[in-house]
């Protein structure tokens, strides 16, 4: 347990830069989320947290002392991979007892044990990886990562490689645990439904740069960037692009009065913050996919192609109906030219 | 046509191209295995002369009858099973297969049962064996004994072994891991140095050799084979560590242990299938060498098993054939049975394969 901070970290390459002048401070028990598209230099930060890779610049500190040179067995800090790393050549208990072999301790299989059964693998530790499940090696990994009382726990995208049920049973798991022992976890994966349902705080990457750092309520309905708002949320922003001349958006014979902005933008309206009204950006419906307690309508309009969330089993529309789009002014976000937010800046249905 | 024809029709259209094919398939396999079995007569045939005369020679001339009594009993049975293999729907093919690999050992048995006899091993328990057939005059007393040159090779083939898996290893994981300058020309200049014959380069190495002093020395061919030999099982080592995650490594280091740590408590027991592979073929080849020995040697300072099998035959007496034959069942048998022992370990190796 410790508290966990970059200053102005940069990772290179000899031809790329993974990490750029990354600062960030994680305090003592928090769970954050590292998000991003794959090479956005999520895992490389991991890595460096870990111990593996040295920093090009900037300084990692753990409770405040600079820890860069210290090598990753003296950290004292757990990895739980994507591909669990189990040793296929030990059984899992032996697996879950290797790292107790570099400090050794009197009731190491005790120890060992009581982890085992925190994860529910208790009845499967004669076996070899080869022998477990996917599911159950990862709650090995999980268990080795956890008996040696790390001061940090990294976990890289440990869920993806589970079914879907199993990922929400994992998922409820290692957020009980991390409280339990009260540790500081950093997870890094670009499932944003992971790093929203479990964690305290979301930092989203890309290109080797912190985007945006907030509670995934705030990354949901506040996106600083363009891809913030587009990378966060499923089905995806709808994006609009356009010219504002006059305070319109014009496009054919119909327009969007757009307040506090001016130039090239791209409006971003969330599916679910879209409604069918009275009057509104007309539209053809194309598309409609029920998607169990919700419906996803796809609606041809002159603005491109716009979906909306409707909640209901049954689809209220079906392809070729005529229907009018429409959205409250406070739910549409408007991103300029470089995609960065314009605050208070808002679009208004009124064509 | 009625609607029930036109059905009709097309069941049986189905049914002809579904004959067509098994026939095909039947056919091709037939051939297959016909002409592999016939193939491989010449070359089983080699070892069948080596067993045979082992086992039956008497006069130490050159002696055919066993031999041909042996391939007529081979030949046939071994076509029988390539008919038998492709016999369709015969119950219990492999009991088949068997059963008859049985019936032609046990007619080869009758048959040879009065040819046989153990005399041409004698020289295993006579040290004297060429004083003992030639009398002292031609062998000049210097023929050694085979448990000498046994030894020998043993000892050749062991260090040379120990030698060569334990750097491959190390080589094979640093080439693996690390990113070093001239990685990539190191890795090119080992495939290259593949490409040379050593025999051309006996003579210089007869020169360092000679110059550092170990001429009429066992540690001389032990030295040079390893050195040649070392290339391509380095390559072969970086492929197998190439297929052990990084995942599993940087992960025993987070757990705590140092880099050497990890590599021996970690990495090698993944890498065993390709310690044993690298193994077992420079103990062969160590076991097996034959030019850098005679090569590295002026007279008879010491023997190897080949130079022994070398000299059985080329006595200027004339030659016994079946001791040559049962001095060649005796230098067979070690790499026999190393084969035997690791074959578990080396089916499964598939360049770099470490299953995940």
């Amino acid at each position: 347990m410790a508290k966990v901070e970059l200053r102005n970290v940069t990772k290179a390459w000899d031809k790329a830069t993974a990490v750029k002048d990354m600062s960030l401070v994680i305090e003592d028990g928090e769970f954050v989320s590292l998000l991003g598209p794959s090479g956005c230099g999520k895992s490389t930060t991991l890595l460096m947290l870990a111990g593996i890779y040295l920093p090009t610049k900037g300084d990692i500190l753990f409770d405040g002392a600079i820890i860069n040179e210290v090598e990753a067995r003296e950290r004292n800090v757990s990895i739980v991979f994507q591909s669990y790393a189990l040793y296929p050549n030990m059984t899992a208990l032996q697996n879950i007892m290797f790292p107790l072999r570099f400090q050794p301790n009197s009731r190491g299989e005790e120890l060992a044990r009581e982890m085992a059964d925190l994860v529910q693998v208790g009845e499967l530790l004669e076996r070899k990886p080869s022998e477990l499940s996917g599911g159950q090696q990862q709650r090995v990994a999980l268990a080795r990562a956890l008996v040696k009382s790390p001061n940090l726990l990294l976990l890289d995208e440990p869920l993806s490689n589970l079914d879907a049920s199993l990922r929400l049973t994992m998922r409820a798991e290692i957020k009980r645990i991390t409280r339990k022992f009260n540790l500081t976890t950093v997870l890094v994966t670009h499932d944003q439904l992971e790093a929203t349902t479990m964690s305290d705080r979301v930092i989203v990457m890309n290109e080797g740069q912190i985007q945006q750092i907030g509670t995934p309520e705030s990354l949901y309905a506040q996106p600083n960037t363009l891809f913030v708002g587009s990378f966060i949320g499923s089905p995806p922003l709808n994006l609009i692009k356009g010219t504002v001349q006059n305070g319109r958006l014009n496009k054919d014979n119909l327009f969007l009065q757009i307040h506090d902005a001016d130039g090239e933008i791209t409006l971003g309206i969330r599916p679910e913050n879209l409604v069918v009204a009275e009057t509104g950006i007309p539209g053809e419906v194309s598309h409609v996919e029920p998607m169990g307690r919700e419906v996803l309508t796809t609606v041809h309009t002159a603005f491109g192609e716009l979906w909306f969330l409707e909640a209901g089993v049954q689809p209220r529309w079906e392809m070729g109906n005529q229907i009018k789009l429409n959205c409250q002014p406070e739910n549409t976000l408007v991103f300029d030219r470089t995609g960065i937010r314009i605050q208070g800046a808002i679009a208004k249905f009124d064509t | 046509m009625t609607p029930d024809q036109v059905e009709e029709n097309r069941t049986i259209k189905w049914q002809k191209a579904a004959i067509r094919s098994r026939r095909r398939r039947h056919w091709k396999l037939a051939a297959l295995t016909i002409f592999l079995s016939v193939v491989s007569i010449p070359i089983l045939l080699a070892y069948l002369w080596m067993i045979t005369i082992a086992f039956t020679a008497k006069t130490g001339g050159v002696e055919t009858a066993t031999l041909w009594i042996a391939a007529s009993i081979l030949t046939p049975t071994l076509i029988i099973y390539a008919v038998i293999h492709n016999i369709e729907d015969l119950p219990n093919k492999r009991r088949w297969g068997w059963g008859l690999i049985g019936v032609g050992f046990a007619i080869g048995v009758v048959l040879l049962w009065d040819e046989f006899h153990l005399g041409n091993f004698r020289f295993m328990i006579n040290p004297n064996l060429v004083e003992d057939i030639r009398g002292v005059a031609t062998a000049g007393g210097q023929f050694p004994w085979v448990w000498e040159a046994f030894f020998n090779s043993l000892f050749l083939a062991s260090v040379q072994t120990v030698i060569v898996v334990t750097v491959s290893s190390f080589a094979g994981y640093y080439l693996s891991r690390f990113a070093f300058t001239g990685r990539s020309l190191f890795l090119q200049s080992l495939l290259v140095l593949q490409a040379f014959p050593a025999i051309t380069l006996v003579i210089p190495i007869f020169l360092i050799v000679y110059w550092v002093g170990l001429v009429n020395t066992i540690y001389a061919p032990i030295l040079v084979i390893t050195a040649l030999e070392l290339p391509f099982f380095i390559f072969i080592m970086k492929g197998f560590f190439d297929a052990v995650p990084w995942d599993i490594e940087m992960s025993a280091m987070t757990d705590g242990a140092s880099r050497r740590q990890a590599f021996r408590m970690v990495i090698l027991p993944q890498v065993r299938v390709g310690l044993i592979a690298v193994g077992v073929f420079a103990f062969i080849k160590g076991w097996e060498e034959y030019v850098f020995v005679t090569g590295l040697t002026t007279g008879q300072s010491y023997t190897v098993m080949s130079t022994y099998l070398y000299y059985v035959s080329e006595d200027v007496m004339g030659v016994d054939y079946g001791i040559v034959a049962a001095v060649a069942v005796l230098y067979l048998l070690p790499a026999l049975l190393l084969y035997l022992a690791c074959q578990k370990y080396l089916t499964q190796m598939t360049l770099g394969g470490v299953k995940g």
